[in-house]
């Protein structure tokens, strides 16, 4: 894999607010990044993530330690220059409405304009070489109103892009969007840092795409982050340990969550591929396992042109069409 | 990007156009009626001294004081919609041309009849002046505090509209202890009224105008970032804090100035920006500046025309001209299908 040299780093760094008290949110993060690398940062709610990208890029101070960006230290990087280093997709909402995707995309030239914002033909490739690289070109003269959550976002990734910076940051860059369009934009960003070398560091929820796609995890949990391919924290038990809900149990496996069942009951399982596979999704949905010894059996029958399901506990036989009609016709497991 | 450009040079020609007929219009009608000839011949100083006097002292201040005051107010509104990224902001709704306001009645009720100056000078002039950029910046502030916590553009707007409210009372107490001849002059004055303008008091109108233009034109970048938020304003090197002073001064400079001479003019601040990005259809503030001045003047120029067409002598108030074209517009903004706060 081609990745590059160090682009952020922090060093013992402490995260927090200073209003009336100062409240530190989060303290000795000692964090990297690489160039061409996929950074996920994942926690529960409330742990920091936003407050830590917020100080990444110097929206607010940090309340210790250093941040190095490209090789500079952040309160030493101008106002000037830092806009050039590293670009922000931050949560906040659009409130133009009759904007157009290429306008506001040429905005994140913003950095190296005239003082009146004028577009040199460089700027102009820039912005075409954003819309291009974020699939928004067919759409750059259709304003910000009119398009799908998916491509608005786009349309700001696109912005960033049009920044020119090593670094791009952003907060929830996939929060309200559809499944595919999740998956869309998590493998732009990941063709952001291959085909172009950039480092993207994004917060999110969505732990598949993350365990899937990114390069480097940084876990937020109460007190202190971990880092590493998604792998290593699997393996380590953090993944497991950060999200423990007496609702939730980790599969080490299949690198995922799901519910933790209550009381459960066993029933038999006869049959074969997708169908059974299904069957038992269902019937574990309603407190079932499956196992070999049971007076109560489902056998599925796959010889008419749809499949059928009988039901036997020992004394009756009943048949069912659908698998709704199956389990919602099954005793009730707490009696 | 080209062709929108040749469009948005044709249309800023188109309108610049408008207001020079209108300016012409505006001096050719009025109360008394006048031959065109007559009026040219006056213009040039070589028709009768009635004529002259009529022109020169009435009709071309007037004319004047129209395109000062519907420009500057209008780019005052648009600078508090990006500013606030509240679409019904405006100088009239949100009190701030009554702050202005209340540094008129300071300095008109208060001040002058205490160093009896008369109330028409130069030195009133300028003092009714800085009172009003004092007022009007004072709600300014007030009203980007409350902004700055409130995120939610009706509530904003209903401060606004109570401070407005405060101010009017503080002003109606002050009516009381005044003598009656300043009681005249002040009530004709929250009346708007774009003539009585003197040519000194023109040159200050069109100094500070300028002044605000200027500082407003040296923002456009800032307040084209600032329409896609604040963080990101901050992320692209935007100094957030230097910018909005410098816009808040600017705006209460442009409507302080123009309240301080003409009244509260109603509705013009508020209406003139979103019928300007209706016709120009552009959100880019390189071309909305120029032409919300432009349209301003033009409106302006327009409610004076048809203040005066009634004839019989009588000129209507001007404020009753531009809420009837100023109100339907708010309701728009408010009505309008994509709700409240939507357009822009």
């Amino acid at each position: 894999m081609s990745i590059g040299n160090i682009i952020a780093e922090t060093r013992s760094l402490e995260i927090g607010y200073t209003r009336k008290k100062t409240v530190s949110v989060m303290k000795g993060l000692s964090l990297r990044a690489r160039r061409g690398e996929l950074v996920a940062l994942i926690g529960r709610n409330g742990t920091g993530k936003s407050t830590l990208l917020r100080t990444l890029v110097g929206l607010q101070p940090p309340l210790a330690g250093e941040i190095i960006l490209d090789g500079m230290a952040l309160h030493e990087t101008g106002s000037s220059r830092l806009p050039r280093i590293v670009s922000f997709v931050s949560t906040e909402p659009v409130a133009v409405h009759n904007i157009r995707v290429r306008d506001v995309v040429a905005l994140g030239r913003f950095p190296y304009t005239n003082w009146i914002g004028t577009l040199t033909d460089a700027d102009r490739m820039a912005v075409t070489g954003a819309l291009e690289a974020t699939g928004m070109a067919q759409l750059e003269e259709r304003s910000i109103d009119s398009i799908s959550d998916g491509e608005r976002q786009r349309t700001l990734i696109a912005r960033a892009l049009a920044q020119d910076t090593g670094l791009l940051i952003m907060d929830e860059p996939t929060a309200f969007l559809d499944l595919p369009s999740r998956y869309g934009i998590v493998s732009l960003l990941r063709r952001l840092t291959r085909e172009q070398g950039k480092c993207v560091i994004y917060s999110t929820h969505d732990l598949d795409t993350a365990i899937n796609e990114a390069d480097r995890i940084w876990l937020m949990t109460g007190d202190c982050v971990s880092e590493g391919a998604p792998e290593d924290l699997i393996l380590k038990g953090s993944l497991a340990r950060a999200f423990e809900s007496p609702l939730l149990s980790f599969s080490v496996n299949e690198g995922t969550f799901s519910f933790v069942r209550g009381r459960q009951k066993t029933i038999a399982l006869e049959g074969r591929g997708k169908t059974a596979k299904l069957t038992a999704r269902a019937l574990a949905r309603c407190g079932y396992t499956t196992g070999s010894e049971s007076p109560l059996a489902v056998k599925i029958s796959e010889s008419g042109p749809a499949a059928e399901w009988i039901l036997t506990d020992g004394s009756s036989e009943k048949r069912y069409r659908s698998l709704y009609d199956l389990v919602t016709d099954l005793p009730d497991i707490d009696q | 990007m080209s062709s929108g450009g040749t469009r948005m040079t044709m249309s800023m020609a188109g309108l610049f156009l408008l207001m020079i007929i209108l300016f012409m219009a505006d001096m050719f009608i009025g109360s008394t009626h006048m031959a065109a000839a007559d009026v040219f011949r006056a213009l040039f100083g070589s028709g009768p001294p009635g004529d002259e006097i009529i022109v020169m002292q009435f009709r071309l201040p007037r004319a004047l004081t129209a395109i000062l005051a519907g420009a500057a107010m209008s780019v005052s509104g648009l600078l508090m919609q990006t500013l606030f990224r509240n679409p019904l902001a405006g100088p009239d709704v949100m009190g701030v041309s009554s702050g202005a306001g209340l540094g008129v009645a300071l300095t008109l009720l208060t001040l002058t009849p205490l160093f009896t100056v008369p109330a028409g000078s130069i030195l009133a002039g300028w003092g009714v002046i800085l009172a009003a950029w004092a007022g009007a910046g004072a709600v300014m502030m007030i009203i980007m505090a409350v902004s700055a916590r409130m995120r939610d553009i009706m509530t904003v707007l209903i401060v606004g509209m109570l401070l407005a409210s405060a101010i009017s009372a503080v002003v109606s107490l002050m009516q009381y202890f005044s003598n009656e001849a300043m009681l005249r002059t002040y009530v004709i004055w929250t009346m708007g009224n774009l003539g009585n303008i003197s040519y000194p008091q023109i040159r200050a109108l069109a100094l500070a105008s300028a002044a605000g233009l200027a500082l407003a034109l040296t923002m456009v970048k800032p307040l084209n970032t600032i329409l896609l938020g604040e963080t990101f304003s901050r992320t692209v090197g935007v100094r957030m804090q230097r910018t909005r002073i410098i816009l808040l001064a600017s705006a209460s400079i442009l409507a302080g100035s123009v309240t301080a001479f003409c009244g509260p003019l109603a509705f013009i601040g508020v209406a003139v920006p979103h019928i300007t990005r209706l016709l120009f259809g552009t959100t880019d503030h390189r071309i909305l500046l120029p032409a919300t001045a432009l349209t301003g003047a033009v409106i302006l120029l327009f409610s004076d025309i048809i203040s005066v067409i009634p004839g019989g002598g009588h000129i209507i108030p001007v404020n009753t001209v531009t809420s009837l074209i100023g109100i339907p517009v708010v309701l728009w903004i408010i009505l309008g299908k994509t709700g409240p706060g939507r357009r822009f």
